[in-house]
């Protein structure tokens, strides 16, 4: 079977840090952080990246009749990501061969939210509004996207996985072109009161929430929720050169696996099966890869377990590897995360510069890695970059790409 | 009394659509671009505004001017 080569010749983004993919790279070079505390009357302070959206630019009020911030994100995100592909991507082909492939972790969280708090009242459109699947429809309707529209709701990795099955479909011919991403929003008070519960998020001492995220760091712990969109246009690299398309970088492997150990533990043999998927699949060594845009959620189990994923497949070469968790500046986006830092990946080769890992003073020796810092971004030989999502659940992705 | 002159200002707050741009015996649905789920969010935000809870049949209302009759309709009948 003839198999296509998958280009990236769209790039969206709905961020903390914007709406402009070139300046959100600009903010994370700089290290400058999303995170701010919100939700001042909640028990325990509690701090996240929100964005200022102005749902105007996409929406007329009767448009959003029902349609949910998660949607609303997407919708924008992909959008823009359209655009910059040059909306010829769409308009010039058969609306039966584009497909949407979407990651969104919880749905529409304060649709729900507003529903419960409505003392009795409850929007008649909460369930369509609250549906994970919403994002994807939107957007298809919003494109007049005809092919699969699909959802993938796989916590953390869901973004990333819509990413790997876009480019599956991509790579057989299923489709021409895939608009691959997700969205989540769920930064309302009910569900930061779920996550402080589950005893994941960072700690920060009043005034400093920004640098609350510190990954791989001895004083590390744990993570702040984000909100956002992202959303990569997907062709063959034949049909984009074709139509003189600019492509960002080549989605070269992608790799699947899963822990099968614990629900929310993560697992280093399980993440290392997805690096190695992905290798393979890409035809690449450890070596020929310079940068991991890691998981890192700055949780103290999370990041020893990949690093030593990371380890157990580069061996000798991993002090080659440079890393860095962009989680410290935008938090943790949860079903957008996947898509958001495939897409900073992706800015990274091509510009060939890397964002740093952020607020890491002190590296611990047990997540002994070749961390980005602030100093020293450039990577002019980079060829190769990789995304690593791992997910409750136990669902590994990664995204490796290649220059284009 | 006529709630229509109410309905149509909860719909341009709402919607942002004007009076003018709505006939009140045109359908809601073809011409004023309010789909099912749009009518269902409006007849909801019907009931905050007035204070009223609408009958089921509703649902067969299709211009402003008998939405603005059934109203009328529940909040005579209402109980002071």
């Amino acid at each position: 079977m003839n198999r296509h080569e998958v280009a990236v010749t769209g790039l969206g983004v709905m961020a903390p840090h914007g709406d402009e993919h070139a300046a959100l790279f600009q903010a994370l070079l700089q290290g400058r952080s999303a995170i701010q505390p919100v939700f001042s009357e909640l028990p325990k302070p509690a701090a996240a990246a929100t964005l200022a959206f102005d749902e105007t630019r996409w929406f007329t009020k009767l448009q959003l009749a029902g349609v949910d911030r998660v949607s609303q994100l997407a919708v924008a995100a992909a959008d823009l990501a359209l655009r910059d592909a040059g909306l010829a991507v769409v308009s010039d082909a058969d609306p039966e061969r584009v497909g949407i492939y979407a990651g969104c972790g919880m749905g529409g969280a304060a649709a729900l939210e507003a529903a419960y708090r409505g003392n009795g009242r409850v929007s008649p459109l909460t369930i369509p509004a609250f549906m994970p699947n919403a994002p994807a429809a939107h957007v298809a309707m919003r494109q007049g996207v005809l092919g699969p529209v699909l959802t993938y709701s796989v916590a953390c990795a869901s973004s990333s996985v819509a990413i790997a099955e876009a480019a599956k479909a991509i790579q057989r011919g299923e489709v021409d072109v895939a608009i691959a991403g997700g969205s989540e929003a769920l930064i309302v008070p009910g569900v930061v009161l779920a996550w402080q519960a589950m005893q994941t998020l960072a700690t920060f001492q009043p005034g400093e929430a920004a640098g609350a995220v510190r990954p791989f760091a001895s004083d590390r712990s744990g993570f702040a929720l984000g909100e956002g969109a992202a959303f990569l246009v997907l062709e063959s690299a034949e049909r984009a050169a074709r139509r003189g398309a600019r492509s960002y970088a080549t989605l070269a492997g992608w790799g699947l696996s899963s822990d099968a150990t614990h629900l929310t533990k993560p697992d280093a043999p399980g993440q290392a099966r997805a690096l190695r998927q992905a290798l393979r699949q890409a035809g690449l060594q450890p070596r020929d890869v310079g940068y991991c845009n890691a998981h890192g959620t700055a949780t103290r189990i999370g990041d020893v377990v990949e690093r030593n994923a990371l380890a157990q497949v580069w061996g000798d070469d991993l002090g080659e590897l440079r890393v860095s968790s962009t989680k410290a500046l935008h938090g943790h986006m949860l079903g957008a995360a996947g898509a958001i830092e495939a897409l900073i990946t992706v800015l990274a080769l091509h510009h060939r510069q890397l964002p740093p890992n952020a607020h890491c003073n002190e590296i611990d020796p047990a997540c002994d890695l070749n961390l980005v810092t602030q100093d020293d971004t450039a990577a002019p030989a980079l060829e190769a970059a990789m995304s690593n999502s791992f997910a409750f659940g136990g669902t590994n992705s990664v995204l490796l790409f290649r220059r284009a | 009394m006529s709630s229509l002159k109410e309905l149509q200002d909860l719909i341009h707050e709402k919607y942002g659509i004007e009076p003018s741009k709505l006939d009140p015996h045109a359908s809601m649905r073809e011409t004023g671009g309010l789909d099912s789920l749009a009518l269902a969010e409006f007849l909801f935000a019907i009931e905050d505004h007035f204070g009223i809870t609408m009958p089921d049949e509703d649902a067969s209302i299709d211009t402003l001017a008998e939405l603005a009759l059934l109203v009328d309709k529940v909040r005579t009948a209402k109980p002071a």
